[in-house]
């Protein structure tokens, strides 16, 4: 997001972003406005003419009273018309534009590094799609429009002075002045804006020690550790409640300031009453317009108080979108529109080096070449910067020095959809949606045939189980009776990653978790998938690497040593250490007592 | 009145305290309002007083002006004490719900989270808390004061004229009946729209746990249909709600406000007929101008006030699920027993007629090909389920009669999935046992090879892991989950296949730990790689939710069966290589 517009201006921005409707909305909802003053007007004249004949009532023209009474009754029809039209018209808008927003947040957190996801948590994310965004409904559909609907009311003012009497209608204004002074002595700017701020981090903060708690109940029921989850959610909700409600009261007195100004706003009539009722020549004329102003005055009253409470409402969803906008603000991966197309599937890693958190590094200075075609092992104690080498080339980080390059053009030059083309991952935490089986295997590409979904799932070792399934490949995953084990989901990535059929293939201890029947499925199902492809493969079973073409070693972020398995055997070093742990760990026996 | 409330909105006694003082405040701040119209009397009969021959006295307009300088006094007073009053009640109230719901939560069988989601249950606890705390503080008081306010000045007015209270109000049952009547529609549309915002919130829940996977098959943003879909709906379902809510109170609207032309048409006919006189009339139409601010706003509060209950309802659903219950478990003889236990999720049965006995003091292995009931057989005899039928006993005392939490003292679990918290390594770990000091924490760090990779964090033990840890890898999670069972120090330990996903060098020290963990304990073990049990006491190989062999493993080989057939074939997978 380029723009740091913030407040007011952003949320103009933002409701203006279905301009034409909006627009519309607006124009309705001041017609509406004006058509809801001509009662008052109706009603005025007719005390105007019953104080002229009073007490000679038989002079009153019956014809014209009449009319009155049908216009007010006419004005309400057409106000409420231009109401009604103009409150459809905005939540048109403030929907769509809602589901735009919705859809451009996600578009944009989808292009931002990982880490963001590791760091930021998904209650807070939820939360801004659920409740932030969501707020911006009430600015756009309702408190734009009664904002604009409600400054119209001081030219009907100034209309109405001209026309009746302009000395109550200066003291009218008066009191309105008086109202605004009120509000300006009572709202308490820097201090409330704080409070604010206070409250939406409570907020935040408990929405993600929901999820965790939630998340997190098998752990808490097992180690009977309701104490310690429960606490931290049970903090932040009185936390929350800590904050919320002096930021609430912050604005007590402003509240009860307006409350008590516009109600009372009619007192100021009293003494120009007195003072002009003591001196007029036409005491009819005057009598007709001092009771017109003291029934005018405090509706008034009532749309001024909209306005206020418009933009008290209107400050709170700016903050809202603050923190939306924070997370817009966000550097995405970028995207340099190079757009180069990689002339061969081999992957280079030139002088990389990448840290987390700008202090470890996680690699150093790496470089290595997987072959086209081939397969290259990656092994290596944790922490040794496996799994980062695999986080790099789909881009989920971005390197901070030097270049992956696949088939010589360097990744950051590719359009992040060919990348995606180019290659496919079998995870160690594999994640299946709540959606058919069927979905989530095309998600490897979403205009594979069905034919070819089941040829993949044949292929992976999943047809059997899938075809047990209460409603086959169209099972809901996650709906009832579905329980599928890691194995099984993992066997459905493998034949997610065999449909989308890309020449690179990225195995990121694709099988661990897996009891005896499964994993010997899923070799299978591996060895299927391998076929003619350059495979980096991070791997823990030593044993099945012994074929690879080329194994690296890694060792606190280097390359320690790289060769075939013989070779690096013989080299006695790393690679043999670990091949001894290995073996060792291998014929471990979990002993019984005998 | 206060009991419905109270019932509805599943308040405690001092929230529905605070709410009671809250309507009763916001009462007072409308009555101390509607006493102002007593200074617009005054003046106005002041005002007319010339025209029917007697003297105008400005002395007492300005006592007026006093009288209604003191009413503004009174009026600030009040709206701010019952500004105070609404706001402190509602927000208590929403938390006594938000912790309610927590403490309930947690005593649910295992089954509530397999049917819900986490989404859902996390919406009971924000968004439908915060509708709570909306509905108390917008809705309930005004909608209540509005309505004793509203009655007070139908009864003056007709104190005053009955003809022109019966004009004003004539169009009121109209428009009410209007409301009441489309009830019905506006409850569906208002399920409707909150069933969409919940499918929304549960895929963008779905969306950013799957972002690796979304990333990685480039299915980013509108890409991702059923998100997309999700949201759509949720606009479509919106915008439903409130074209079909809206028409549907601006009409109601409409026929009040109507009432304004017929006051006035009905009070100049009294007028000119002579059937009423001046100052009633004048009030009158002063009234008609304003009495309908209060009544519009009941209209447009009680569909609100509909919408939000589906909230309330959803909270008192959840609520009224059955927790699990029962005594506290006090035993030394750890042999567990399953008699004869059946059990399904859902409809799928998974265990069938089981009949098995783990003994005291020894380390049996549970196999078996996937889909057997090896997870099921753990989660049942630690109530994470009930049973459907049979019983499950530990010392002979059926667990069923067990309250879980005193249950789980007997268990040190290590799980396959590991669920680690947003906060520092060593209160994870101290999961375990939170009475353990730091040094003992650190022992159990080490034994379980966590040692040397949190040393390497930023801030050791203090660092702290991001949601669900999701920065530690799988073997390094696994390990965490193994100190926390030693921390513990259970009688049983429960292992679920847990060196799987360990690099070779980790996983040796994770072997010693487990050996050392597992001396003189009750001992049960997944096993999915069926070489490291070779030898336990006693093996049961799981099929279709029964025990079809039992025995050691030189007696399981010699027999030829399952358990022969899936040690041969993962014997061969060993020998598996890449081509």
């Amino acid at each position: 997001m380029e723009n740091d517009k913030k407040g007011m201006s952003r949320l103009m921005e933002l409701a203006m972003m279905k301009k034409g409707v909006m627009i519309a909305a607006i124009i309705m909802s001041v017609l509406s406005t004006v058509a809801s003053f001509i009662p008052y007007v109706a009603i005025y004249l007719v005390i105007k003419e019953i104080i002229l004949v009073y007490p000679e009532i038989g002079n009153l023209n019956a014809g014209k009273m009449s009319l009155y009474a049908v216009s007010a009754v006419a004005c309400v029809l057409i106000n409420l018309i231009f109401y009604t039209l103009s409150v459809a018209f905005a939540h048109i808008a403030a929907y769509g534009t809602l589901y735009q927003l919705k859809i451009d947040f996600v578009n944009h957190i989808t292009k931002l590094p990982l880490g963001f996801f590791y760091n930021t948590g998904s209650g807070k994310l939820r939360e801004i799609m659920d409740n932030n965004i969501e707020s911006i409904e009430g600015f756009i559909a309702h408190d734009l429009t009664n904002m604009v609907s409600a400054m119209t009311a001081p030219f009907l003012m100034l209309v109405v002075i001209f026309v009746v009497d302009w000395r109550f209608g200066i003291a009218s204004f008066v009191g309105i002045i008086l109202a605004f002074v009120g509000y300006g002595m009572t709202s308490g700017g820097d201090t409330v804006k704080k409070l604010m701020d206070n409250y939406q981090v409570a907020l935040e903060d408990m929405g993600n020690a929901a999820t965790e708690y939630i998340r997190g109940i098998s752990v808490v029921k097992a180690f009977k550790q309701t104490a310690f989850s429960f606490n931290r959610l049970n903090d932040s909700i009185k936390r929350y409640m800590a904050t919320v409600i002096p930021y609430s009261l912050s604005q007590e007195n402003m509240t009860a300031m307006l409350t008590t100004m516009f109600a009372s706003m009619y007192l100021v009539l009293i003494p120009v009453g007195v003072f002009i009722g003591s001196r007029t020549s036409d005491y009819r004329g005057y009598v007709a317009t001092f009771i017109f102003y003291l029934i005018f005055v405090p509706a008034i009253g009532n749309i001024l108080m909209k306005i206020i409470y418009a933009m008290a409402n209107a400050s709170n969803i700016a903050g809202s979108v603050d923190h939306m906008d924070n997370i817009l603000r966000e550097k995405v991966i970028p995207e340099n529109g190079k757009n180069l197309v990689p002339s061969g599937h081999d992957i280079e890693f030139e002088n990389v080096s990448f840290s987390y958190d700008g202090e470890v590094k996680a690699l150093d200075t790496v470089s290595f070449k997987a072959a086209e075609g081939k397969t290259t092992a990656i092994v290596g104690s944790s922490g040794g910067g496996k799994s980062t080498i695999a986080s790099l080339i789909p881009r989920f980080y971005d390197v901070n020095e030097g270049a992956v390059k696949i088939g010589g053009v360097d990744i950051r030059d590719m359009e992040i959809k060919e990348l995606m083309n180019e290659v496919s991952f079998v995870f160690q935490d594999n994640f299946l949606f709540g959606v058919s089986i069927l979905k989530n295997i095309r998600m490897g590409r979403k205009d594979a045939s069905i034919d070819e979904v089941k040829a993949a799932a044949k292929a992976a070792r999943c047809d059997e189980f899938i075809e047990k399934l209460p409603s086959g490949y169209d099972t809901i995953y996650g709906s009832a009776g579905v329980n599928l084990s890691g194995g099984q989901i993992q066997r459905i990535a493998i034949a997610r990653a065999i449909v989308k059929n890309s020449p690179v293939l990225i195995l990121d201890e694709a099988t661990s978790f897996s009891d005896a029947e499964n994993e010997y499925l899923i070799q299978q199902a591996l060895s299927e998938l391998m076929k003619n492809k350059t495979v980096i493969m991070i791997a823990h079973r030593l044993s099945t690497i012994k074929d690879a073409d080329n194994i690296i070693v890694m060792e606190e972020g280097k390359i320690a040593e790289q060769g075939k398995f013989e070779d690096l055997l013989n080299a006695k070093g790393r690679f043999e250490e670990l091949w001894k742990n290995y073996t060792t760990a291998n014929v471990w026996k979990l002993k019984g007592r005998g | 009145m206060m009991k419905t409330l109270k019932e509805l909105f599943q308040l405690s006694d001092d929230a529905t305290q605070n709410l009671k003082s809250g309507i009763i405040a916001v009462t007072i701040t409308n009555l101390v309002t509607l006493l102002s119209v007593v200074v617009v009397v005054n003046l106005f009969t002041q005002l007319i007083n010339p025209l029917e021959g007697k003297e105008i006295s400005f002395s007492f307009m300005w006592i007026m002006l006093g009288v209604g300088i003191v009413l503004a006094v009174l009026l600030f007073f009040a709206s701010k004490n019952d500004y105070r009053k609404t706001y402190v009640s509602c927000y208590t109230a929403a938390k006594d719900s938000r912790i309610k719901i927590a403490e309930t939560v947690r005593k649910f069988p295992m089954s509530v989270f397999n049917s819900k989601s986490l989404a859902e249950i996390t919406t009971n606890m924000m968004g439908d808390c915060a509708s709570i705390e909306h509905t108390l503080s917008h809705i309930v008081p005004p909608l209540i004061a509005d309505i004793i306010s509203a009655t007070i000045v139908c009864i003056c007015i007709l104190f005053f004229d009955w003809r022109m209270a019966l004009s004003i109000f004539c169009t009121l049952p109209l428009s009410f009946l209007i409301i009441l009547g489309s009830k019905k529609l506006q409850r569906k549309v208002s399920k409707r729209q909150l069933e969409d915002k919940l499918k929304a919130s549960e895929k963008i829940q779905e969306y950013l746990e799957g972002i690796k996977v979304i990333k990685a098959c480039n299915l980013g943003g509108t890409k991702s249909v059923e998100l997309e879909k999700a949201l759509r709906d949720l606009k479509d379902s919106s915008i439903a709600l409130e074209m079909k809510t809206g028409v549907i109170i601006s009409v109601a609207q409409f026929v009040l406000q109507a009432g304004t032309g017929i006051a006035v048409y009905v009070g100049t006919m009294l007028f000119t007929k002579g059937d009423i006189r001046l100052l009633p009339l004048l009030l009158s139409l002063a009234v008609v101008c304003r009495v309908y601010g209060p009544i519009l706003s009941i209209l447009t509060l009680l569909p609100m006030l509909e919408h939000t209950l589906i909230s309330t309802k959803r909270i008192k659903n959840l609520l009224s699920i059955k927790v699990m219950e029962g005594d506290e478990i006090s035993t030394d003889n750890c042999e567990i027993r399953f008699e004869n236990v059946s059990f399904g999720y859902e409809d799928e049965k998974v265990i069938n007629g089981m009949n098995a006995v783990i003994p005291m003091n020894k380390v049996t292995a549970l196999v078996g090909p996937s889909g057997s009931g090896k997870s099921t057989m753990a989660k049942l005899m630690t109530r994470f389920w009930d049973v459907d039928s049979g019983k499950i006993t530990i010392g002979g005392i059926d667990v069923s009669s067990v309250e879980p939490e005193s249950l789980m003292s007997m268990f040190s679990i290590v799980f396959q999935d590991v669920t680690l918290f947003n906060d520092t390594v060593m209160n994870n770990i101290r999961i375990g046992n939170m009475d353990a000091t730091d040094e003992m924490v650190m022992a159990a760090a080490k034994a379980a090879q966590c040692d040397e990779f949190i040393n390497r964090m930023p801030d050791g033990y203090n660092t702290v892991l991001g949601e669900n840890g999701s920065t530690l890898s799988g073997g390094e999670r696994q390990r965490i989950s193994i100190a926390r069972a030693i921390l513990k120090d259970a009688p049983i330990i429960l292992l679920d296949e847990a060196t799987a996903s360990l690099d070779p060098e980790n996983e040796i020290q994770v072997q010693e730990a487990i050996t050392r963990m597992t001396e003189n304990k009750t001992v049960i073990v997944i096993a999915h790689k069926l070489s490291t049990i070779e030898d336990v006491d006693n093996i049961l190989v799981l099929n279709n939710g029964t025990v079809e062999e039992q025995g050691t493993h030189d007696e399981l080989m010699n027999k030829n069966g399952l358990y022969a057939k899936l040690y041969n074939l993962q014997e061969d997978s060993k020998k598996w290589q890449i081509a």
